[in-house]
């Protein structure tokens, strides 16, 4: 098995075995989504798929940041994190693994956003919803690329936690704009070639934050 | 003496600007042992961040195999093995799949296999498959030496190996290090007293306002013997 | 090697440079048909963007040279860079904002620019509270130049996904370099006046901060000497 794989592994074992992070962000898109119906009290039609849309990105959007956040700071207790910068491990490969592990528990609490989504907002479960699946997941990717990188940074400032958000949300904008819209279009019945701009934008901004994060990583992950 | 493994070189570090770590000169060689003793807050743990890397220099140089021990190369740090006072352990985790985990990172071949071989090693065997939650201070820290001595590291850097541990514990950890250093592996150990490790052999020098000085009398004499292979470097 | 002969010409060529935009903003030009009076803001407007952005960029560019050679002196330039782009950012909002409730009758829209700057802002804020929170330490320029950079990367695809988003910014500023749609050439040489005034106020406040910086690296270095030799004395 190679050290992607080992620590993946290591992660995806560790949320299995009680890291309730899914869980934790579940609830919090739960509660992020029925704060927006309150707040817009939105119609059918496409002024509800608007809605929909929106809310549906900005559950993403505070899921991913508690996600990744959690997938980061899974390496504080009993300092394993210096364990893995001590081991021959490329800091470039454990952000990876860090990332996949944030993309996987952001993935998992989006199919229940979606869900619930679709409840809330009185819409069908239908192929304009499978339309906008690969959307989520192409923000998710970008999101937990981003979000992984700046989390690195914000565990280890004390009163850190704002700085996350902080930058994370004006560097998402693109990926946010780009995902709203095609969310909407998708789910308002828009032909797949209508989205394609959008599209491209998303996998623009997870090409760029990917490989930012990748090269970046090492200059955040070390110690004083 | 051969090429030192563990060197230290007009090394000092500040947090701040008043230095927690002055002028600290010291070498290891292979099969080589080094005690350094003192209070808490002497520096005693600084110095061992700094010297695996893990900590920037504020002066002077921190070097593992002849090279900066802050920019070593993955293949380099293969051959370095670190028991801290954080035990590295993952709570989650069972004692075997923690050992298995970095036996994988370390590039050790037959990662399962090694593991519970260290776990018989350090009379860990009953609890291979025991969460790390639920163990004592001195199972911890007999896995955690497990852990830092699975790849049969070259170089081997202890924060007060023997804290937490009973009289049989401590024969274990004594008997594994005494192992080490017969196959060349270079130890630089901390601790309060001289005493279990100046039994074994190592050269013993005092941390004391940040900087490094001679131990008491008594422990010198002890570790004549292997005084050649580790010093201070004056 | 004291710097200080070139910052005073520096200093004083901005001096000219700005008393003679202000004669030509205010004096020379001829007042814009549509607009009125109020349009002269987009004098100084245009400009403090050119600088904010820039600035931006140079951050980015102290960021890599920092984390690649290690050298202080890059990291203090970049921290300058942001805290005097911040200044100017805000002055490009605060100027957009006066002109625009006259002109469209809002203090805000969200045209393309105007949102992007705004992001810009939020992330030179984000800048700044980071390096606040990390304090005096190498830990914090690297963080901080992490951040920038990330930040310079991501301000590209922002400024084409808002401009996908909407647009209605006039068509006086298509474009930062030429094209626009300034019919009088008494305009086209008042903007690149102040241009210049601008760029040169930027480099000449930047210097200043620069060189404020540079003093505390020193005296951080002189303050941790000082500390190990009293150290040494007491053994």
């Amino acid at each position: 098995m190679n050290s992607f794989a080992a620590v993946l592994r290591k992660d995806l074992l560790l949320e299995v075995r009680g890291g309730q992070s899914t869980v934790a962000l579940g609830a919090l898109s739960l509660l992020v989504l029925v704060v927006l119906v309150f707040a817009f009290d939105p119609g059918g039609g496409e002024q509800g798929a608007a809605a929909a849309a929106g809310a549906l990105w900005v559950a993403l959007v505070f899921s991913g940041m508690l996600g990744a956040t959690r997938a980061v700071s899974a390496e504080n207790e009993n300092g394993c994190l210096r364990a893995l910068l001590m081991s021959p491990l490329d800091r470039a490969v454990l952000y990876a693994a860090k990332l996949a592990a944030a993309f996987v528990f952001m993935a998992v609490a989006e199919a229940a956003s979606i869900v619930l989504m679709v409840l809330f907002f009185n819409l069908d479960f239908d192929a304009r919803v499978m339309r906008m699946a690969p959307v989520v997941l192409l923000g998710a990717l970008g999101f937990a690329a981003l979000a992984t990188l700046l989390a690195a940074i914000s565990s280890r400032l004390r009163g850190g936690e704002l700085i996350l958000p902080l930058l994370a949300v004006p560097m998402f904008v693109p990926a946010l704009i780009a995902g709203v819209k095609a969310s909407a279009l998708a789910l308002g019945g828009s032909p797949l070639d209508e989205l394609a701009v959008w599209i491209k934008v998303l996998a623009a901004f997870d090409a760029i934050f990917v490989a930012a994060g990748y090269l970046l990583f090492e200059y955040v992950a070390g110690e004083e | 003496m051969t090429a030192p493994l563990i060197e230290a070189r007009a090394l000092g570090k500040s947090f701040g600007p008043a230095p927690v770590l002055r002028e600290v000169n010291l070498s290891v060689a292979a099969g080589g042992g080094l005690a350094v003793v003192g209070a808490n807050g002497a520096g005693k743990s600084t110095l061992i961040r700094l010297l695996a890397g893990l900590s920037a220099p504020s002066f002077g140089d921190a070097m593992l195999f002849g090279e900066a021990a802050r920019t070593l190369a993955p293949a380099l740090r293969r051959r370095v093995g670190l028991l801290s006072h954080q035990s590295f352990l993952y709570p989650n985790l069972s004692a075997q799949e923690n050992l298995e985990f970095y036996a994988t990172l370390y590039g050790v071949e037959d990662a399962r296999k090694t593991a519970a071989l260290w776990l018989e090693r350090v009379a860990l065997g009953a609890a291979a498959d025991a969460r790390v939650r639920g163990f004592s201070r001195g199972m911890e820290q007999r896995l955690a030496l497990a852990r830092a001595m699975l790849a049969r590291p070259d170089v081997l850097m202890l924060d007060e190996p023997f804290a937490a541990l009973d009289g049989d514990g401590a024969a274990l950890a004594a008997a594994l290090v005494r192992e080490a250093m017969s196959r060349g592996c270079a130890v630089l150990a901390s601790a309060h007293s001289a005493e279990p490790l100046a039994a074994l052999g190592f050269a013993v020098l005092a941390l004391a306002r940040g900087k490094l000085v001679r131990a008491e009398p008594d422990a010198a004499r002890q570790s004549a013997a292997r005084a050649p292979l580790a010093r201070q470097v004056s | 090697m004291n710097g200080r002969p070139v910052r005073l010409g520096l200093g004083f060529v901005t001096l000219a440079l700005v008393l003679a935009a202000l004669y030509m903003v205010f004096v020379y030009v001829p007042t814009e048909a549509d607009q009125g009076i109020v349009q002269r803001i987009f004098y100084f407007h245009v400009p403090c963007a050119w600088d904010a952005f820039a600035s931006f960029a140079l951050v980015a560019i102290a960021g890599i040279f920092y984390l690649w050679l290690g050298q202080q002196v890059w990291d203090d330039l970049g921290y300058a860079a942001a805290e005097v782009g911040m200044v100017f950012c805000t002055l490009v909002l605060a100027t957009g904002s006066i002109w625009a409730k006259p002109i469209w009758g809002a203090w805000w829209t969200w045209d393309s620019r105007l949102t992007t700057t705004l992001i810009l802002w939020l992330l030179y804020g984000g800048y700044l509270m980071l390096r606040a929170m990390a304090g005096d330490s190498a830990q914090g320029a690297r963080f901080g130049a992490v951040v920038g950079i990330v930040a310079a990367v991501d301000v590209p695809i922002v400024i084409v996904s808002v401009r996908l988003w909407r647009t209605i910014h006039p068509a006086v500023l298509v474009t930062r370099q030429g094209g626009h749609g300034l019919e009088d050439p008494r305009m086209v040489a008042t903007l690149l006046v102040s241009l210049a005034a601008f760029t040169a106020l930027f480099i000449w406040i930047l210097c200043l901060r620069f060189v404020t910086l540079r003093m505390r690296t020193r005296l951080g270095a002189l303050a941790r000497s000082l500390a190990m030799a009293e150290a040494a004395a007491q053994d």
